[in-house]
């Protein structure tokens, strides 16, 4: 410090770099709103777009909730969420039932192929989900299995799996075992011990895993497009095909509608690790 | 040991019951009432209402999934989409889902109404005595363009090269109807199966790419109608719907031909609902019902009779209805057989192109 | 001795479903797309079992050079933008947000939560010809008739990003977030300067969250199909259009398999590197 104030020779360079360094300590937090501005505006857009009485998706003409209107009077579409619903629900506690036994075997106990086991896993995630979706596609196409609910439920939990099980994996390191000790020491058998500690332990990261592995399911576009078949258009194909024939206020109002019910999920999620959080904090004092 | 025979027992019946709901309740999908029917149908062709109407007559439930082209639709009944009654080819499709075993010869026994059908459309060339595929909506690919930015009168496929419009043209997005123009715009027949020709219609249409915004096979018209292009190539169903909204928009046949298509139903090979699927076609002949298809989609229905059903601003519109003698002389896209490899090589080629 | 074999038995119980989905349902499916590549097809589609190098052969041919370089390119470039604003964002929330931080991560995460067919749909709102941007910029008379945005190149690309900006910020905060400040402080008192303390310390130690962002944008970015087509006008197709169009308009299954196993081979090599550069990360700090 004082030797730097001391020479004055380096004053005027110095001075010029307290300059860019002041530019340069206002990058990031200029990146960040711009980004922000970025990231939101064109869903604020959208949902300002949504309630436009004006067919146009460009002229604004007033305020109208006809499209919400459409929106629950379409059939199709109806059946494109409910089709969505079931198979998210299935995929999700699929992968969310699998990812946590895989994640207690792998934290918990010691096997041959561990290691492969868990970096398979993680393959969905690194690898294009395209090539997963094609290679998914020409075996049931070799087996000659059909096409639908199967083959849906089946590729979403493909794609959702590594997902639940990174979730149970950091709630299992998390999980003490002494809590399970202590049981058998109190004479509970291995069952009554998963059953009774285990899993109330684990259960909020398993309503977590769920909910991350289901709303991937719903949201799923690459996978749905190859695996689909009879009766199983979910909502992301049946939007691509509408946004194929044209965007209308519609999707929009449709997608205001995905929007509120996405952030109702993320905000129960998160308001949920809030409390569990103040209530762990709490416990420890 | 009692513990751990009840543990192995229990773990045991816990994976055979997570693997029964894999394989069991998620193969059985939602819940279904007993007659149904799966359609898998053109987007766009098959409205809603007539559905609901057809559901409510016959209490059969009907589910249906939409495609977008012929292509997508024969490789997913390929791949082994292997639950639906109905499919909803074109004529080409029609031909080459029939080669392939993937419909069935129609009974037209079953089919109380087929009397119904357009003279026309009886004797087919792809599909002669409709053996295969009951014709049900048919139209033209030809021209749209919209009157504020295009003030000439279009005729023929060349105004798609005009370097006037450039930024303003869209083609469709679909191989063999990209070709019509190709292949037109050169003198060559629609159908052409040679290689030379096909060759020379994907040296014009990698020429033509500089000048499109873009390929667009299902919103085209509200994009002419819109402004946001000025001509496109299009299929006439989809432009008439829009014209009844916006009267700067204009439909033309180009005087190299166009070409006309005609979308029917056929039975799929091992219709689980047989019956139902000969109920759903038999009631779409019926002349009231094929009138309001039309009415909806604005598409001219196969069913003669419907005709006179129909105000005269949709029954006398040529653009709906083309004459009987431009049916006749009508160039239809067929089955290309082998020559299907050399427009996928000129189509990637067009598509790769800068 | 029982009791080994049972605790083995229970073992299996739990990794069998988690082994049949990756084993029967992601490498067996893999193995047989590696076969169909080799494979010959009729002229309606169907796999005819043979060993021929003819598919790959065909990939070599000019005409596909276009797409395999034009995904590259388009791959690319959205990782060097999504990391040169993804990691001043990360910076931000991890150094210098502080008790806005959580705040702030959540709202990088919401697009996730949002539709992805929906976010790229907003953006046919604004970029279309009569679109807000135009509209916009025509009332500011900065233009005078409407520039098309959408059916460009630069829709595509705009389009990725907006899709994977989240996916770059995320590791990078997640190696960011963990480096010690006394470190940064230490630094400090040695006389460096905030831009030399940035390169010597903060940024070799957050090395490996950047090559994880690289990781996470890169070999998705390749595998995209819709973009090109909602944005991109149908105009622009990169390998994921091909693979689309191999398997479900042209019926080419062998064909498509070569180039799902070229785009499978880009990115275990990418992982791979990904890999070998963590160890020398970690070689080095130790």
């Amino acid at each position: 410090m004082t030797m730097r104030a001391d020479a004055p020779a380096l004053l005027t360079e110095s001075a010029s770099s307290v300059w860019t360094t002041r530019l340069a300590r206002l990058v990031p937090p200029v990146f960040t709103f711009a980004a922000l501005a970025f990231l939101f505006i064109p869903i604020f857009v959208l949902i300002a777009y949504s309630f436009n009485a004006s067919r146009s998706t460009v002229v604004w003409q007033g305020l109208t909730l006809d499209w919400y209107a459409a929106v629950l009077d379409d059939r199709r579409l109806r059946q494109a969420v409910m089709n969505s619903a079931f198979v998210a629900l299935f995929a999700g506690a699929f992968s969310a039932a699998i990812g946590t036994l895989t994640a207690l075997a792998i934290v918990r106990r010691q096997f041959p192929g561990k290691e492969m086991l868990s970096t398979a896993l993680l393959a969905p995630i690194v690898l294009p989900e395209i090539v997963i979706a094609v290679a998914l596609l020409v075996f049931m196409v070799a087996l000659k299995a059909p096409l639908g609910f199967t083959s849906m439920i089946i590729g979403h939990v493909l794609v959702t799996l590594p997902f639940a099980t990174l979730i149970m994996r950091t709630a299992a390191v998390a999980l003490d075992p002494r809590l399970e000790e202590a049981a058998a020491d109190l004479g509970a058998n291995e069952w009554q011990t998963f059953l009774r500690v285990t899993l109330p332990a684990l259960a909020p990261a398993i309503l977590s895993a769920f909910l991350m592995a289901a709303t991937l399911s719903f949201d799923n576009f690459v996978m749905s497009t190859f695996v689909t078949g009879v009766g199983s258009t979910t909502l992301p194909i049946y939007i691509y095909a509408q946004l194929k024939t044209g965007l209308t206020p519609q999707i929009n109002a449709l997608g205001t509608l995905l929007v509120i019910a996405n952030m109702t999920v993320l905000i129960a999620v998160i308001g949920y690790q809030f409390r569990l959080r103040a209530r762990r904090q709490r416990l420890s004092q | 040991m009692s513990s751990f025979v009840s543990w192995g027992r229990r773990s045991v019946l816990l994976g055979a019951v997570a693997f029964g709901l894999v394989f069991g309740l998620a193969v059985s999908g939602p819940a279904h009432a007993a007659g149904e029917l799966h359609i898998y149908a053109w987007s766009g062709e098959l409205p809603q209402e007539i559905v609901d109407d057809f559901e409510k007559e016959t209490g059969i439930t009907v589910t249906f999934d939409t495609f977008d082209s012929n292509e997508t639709m024969m490789a997913k009944l390929e791949a082994g989409a292997t639950g639906y009654d109905i499919v909803n080819p074109s004529q080409y499709a029609v031909q080459i889902l029939a080669k392939k075993g993937l419909i069935e010869e129609l009974e037209h026994g079953k089919i109380a109404n087929i009397g119904n059908i357009s003279e026309e459309f009886r004797n087919v060339s792809y599909d002669s005595g409709n053996k295969y595929q009951i014709p049900y909506l048919s139209g033209s690919t030809g021209l749209a363009y919209n009157t504020d930015c295009v003030k000439e009168e279009v005729t023929s496929w060349k105004s798609l090269w005009d370097e006037k419009y450039k930024g303003r043209i869209y083609m469709l997005d679909n191989m063999l109807a990209a070709y019509i123009a190709g292949l037109q715009v050169n003198g060559f027949r629609a159908s052409s199966t040679n290689e030379a020709e096909i060759a020379k219609a994907t040296e014009s249409l990698i020429a033509q790419k500089p000048l499109l915004a873009g390929y667009n096979s299902t919103n085209f018209a509200d994009l002419v109608s819109s402004g946001e292009a000025c001509l496109v190539e299009a299929w006439s169903g989809t432009v008439i719907q829009v014209m009844a909204e916006n009267p700067k928009v204009r439909y033309v046949l180009p005087q190299e031909g166009g070409t006309m298509w005609v979308d029917g139903f056929s039975v799929a090979k091992g219709a689980a609902n047989r019956d139902n699927a000969y109920i759903f076609i038999d009631y779409l002949l019926k002349p009231e019902v094929a009138a309001k298809v039309t009415k909806l989609s604005k598409i001219a229905t196969c069913v003669g009779k419907s005709r006179e059903l129909l105000p005269p601003e949709i029954a006398n519109n040529p653009a709906i209805f083309l004459p009987k003698e431009q049916v006749a002389k009508a160039d239809f896209i067929l089955d290309a057989g082998d020559a299907m490899k050399f427009y996928q090589d000129g189509w990637t080629k067009v598509k790769t192109a800068q | 001795m029982r009791g080994l074999g049972r605790n083995r038995l229970l073992t299996l119980l739990m990794v069998t479903p988690s082994i049949v989905i990756v084993g029967v349902f992601l490498l067996v499916p893999l193995l047989i797309v590696v076969a169909y590549s080799f494979a010959e097809r009729d002229s309606y589609g169907g796999v005819v079992p043979a060993f021929t190098l003819n598919n790959y052969a065909q990939l070599l041919d000019p005409i596909y050079h276009p797409i395999m370089w034009g995904s590259l390119e388009l791959a690319a470039i959205n990782t060097i933008l999504a990391l040169a604003i993804g990691y001043p964002i990360a910076y931000f929330i991890a150094f210098r947000a502080g008790r806005w931080a959580p705040l702030l991560l959540v709202l990088i995460l919401v697009p996730f939560w949002i539709n992805f067919l929906i976010r790229i749909s907003a953006w046919i709102v604004l970029l279309g010809r009569g679109g807000l941007i135009n509209a916009t910029l025509q009332a500011f008379g900065i233009i005078d008739e409407p520039v098309r945005m959408l059916g460009t190149y630069g829709a595509v690309q705009v389009g990725l990003l907006y899709a994977f900006l989240p996916s770059a910020v995320l590791p990078i905060y997640a190696a960011l977030q963990p480096i010690n400040r006394t470190l940064l402080e230490a630094a400090h008192d040695l006389g460096a300067n905030p831009l030399q303390s940035f390169l010597r310390v903060t940024l070799p130690l957050s090395l490996s969250g950047v090559m994880a962002a690289v990781l996470f944008v890169f070999v998705p970015s390749m595998g995209v199909f819709a973009i090109p087509v909602l944005l991109g006008g149908g105009k622009e197709i990169i390998i994921g259009n091909l693979i689309v169009q191999l398997f479900l308009e042209f019926r080419n299954i062998p064909l498509g398999a070569a180039v799902s196993v070229i785009l499978l081979l880009a990115s275990s090599l990418g992982i791979l590197l990904y890999m070998r550069a963590l160890r020398k990360i970690e070689l080095a700090r130790s």
